[in-house]
């Protein structure tokens, strides 16, 4: 028996994949961010909230990731922005190789963001690198304050946290100040943000920080 | 679940590094995952056992070598090792920062058997290692 050095990262294939849609973005001169969060945590609300506020000033396209049905999809579509929905056929999680399926129906040289809605799970798609430029983790009060010590590799790899449904906060016991000193814990760089989709709380400085993000990764093209 | 996807990506990853070094017969895999990937053990090992079937690896062993995250403790300065998802400080209590490692997920190296089909020595270039030998053990 010969033991054969190997160290190769296991996902490699998928991590080229990223890299090549990486690099489809980087030319298309698009930002990606990769949406992420457990089911119902309120990702397409949070998009419905947040797409008026950024499409005067951004060109935006939505991929939507999904088990089944093309709910989210018809969500986004009626906003009239470009969308394509992404189903895993019971998959838990997008890879970049179902992003990559996905592009051609994008026109991706007419936007500056593809916002991408993974799979409601707070688990499963922190592993799979899609090709994106920014992750978001969002975390809804209704889950409650002990998610980020549960799902850390989400909250790690964000470069943005959304505290979401905090008009739910009088129902349940979440502790906002608590929930930050956990996250500042495990990613003390990204910022975090309170918000209530329904009532637009908080969603003109989270649009303002993508914004800004967007800017900054290059000029605009308009 | 992404334990499966994990599991098939292993055995892609070995499978092919035993092709480039002309290996037939995976009878071991030697991975590095660290705990901040949240893979269960358990459901990996059984992971593996259902998706190993006609591959090279279909009775290949795998072993998992688990990496701890490093952290620092603000208050007494020492370095230590999580404990699964308790980040406080063995020594004083404090809640350790600084967090290292423990995003670890690589194949580290396979085992071959270079016993088999010791009369079969083939150029490398057609070297591949059997996507079916025999049936494998379920």
């Amino acid at each position: 028996m010969t033991t054969i050095p190997v160290i190769r990262k296991v996902l490699e294939k998928n991590d080229r994949a990223a890299a090549e849609n990486r690099a489809r973005f980087d030319a298309a001169g698009v930002m990606c961010i990769n949406i992420l969060g457990g089911a119902g945590c309120g990702k397409t609300l949070l998009l419905e909230a947040l797409l008026p506020h950024l499409r005067h000033a951004l060109r935006i396209g939505v991929l939507e990731g999904d088990l089944a049905t093309t709910r989210d999809a018809e969500r986004i579509a009626a906003l009239d922005v470009p969308v394509a929905q992404l189903l895993t056929d019971g998959g838990c999680h997008l890879t970049a190789p179902h992003v990559q399926r996905a592009l051609p129906s994008i026109p991706l040289s007419q936007l500056d963001l593809l916002l991408v809605e993974n799979v409601g799970n707070p688990i499963c798609p922190a592993n799979f690198d899609l090709g994106e430029h920014l992750r978001l983790a969002v975390l809804s009060v209704a889950e409650g304050e002990d998610k980020p010590a549960k799902y850390p590799l989400l909250f790690r790899g964000a470069h943005a946290i959304v505290l979401s449904k905090l008009d739910l906060l009088p129902f349940v016991q979440f502790n906002v100040q608590q929930v930050r000193r956990e996250v500042q814990r495990i990613n003390p760089a990204a910022p975090v943000f309170e918000t209530a989709a329904t009532t637009r709380h908080g969603i003109e400085p989270l649009g303002t920080w993508v914004l800004e993000r967007v800017r900054a990764n290059r000029p605009l093209r308009r | 679940m992404h334990e499966f996807a994990i599991a098939r990506a292993l055995i892609d990853v070995a499978e092919d590094a035993a092709r480039r070094a002309a290996a037939r017969r995976i009878v071991g895999l030697n991975a590095r995952i660290g705990v901040l990937r949240q893979v269960d053990a358990l459901l990996l090992s059984e992971a593996f056992a259902a998706a190993r079937g006609g591959t090279a690896c279909c009775d290949a062993e795998l072993r998992v070598e688990p990496v701890q995250t490093e952290l620092e403790c603000p208050a007494c300065r020492a370095a230590f090792n999580s404990r699964a998802w308790d980040w406080r400080c063995p020594r004083c209590g404090a809640e350790g920062e600084n967090p290292r490692g423990g995003e670890e997920l690589e194949l580290v190296s396979i085992e071959v058997d270079d016993d088999d089909d010791s009369g079969d020595s083939q150029g490398p270039g057609e070297e591949r290692p059997r996507r079916r030998r025999e049936p494998c053990p379920v």
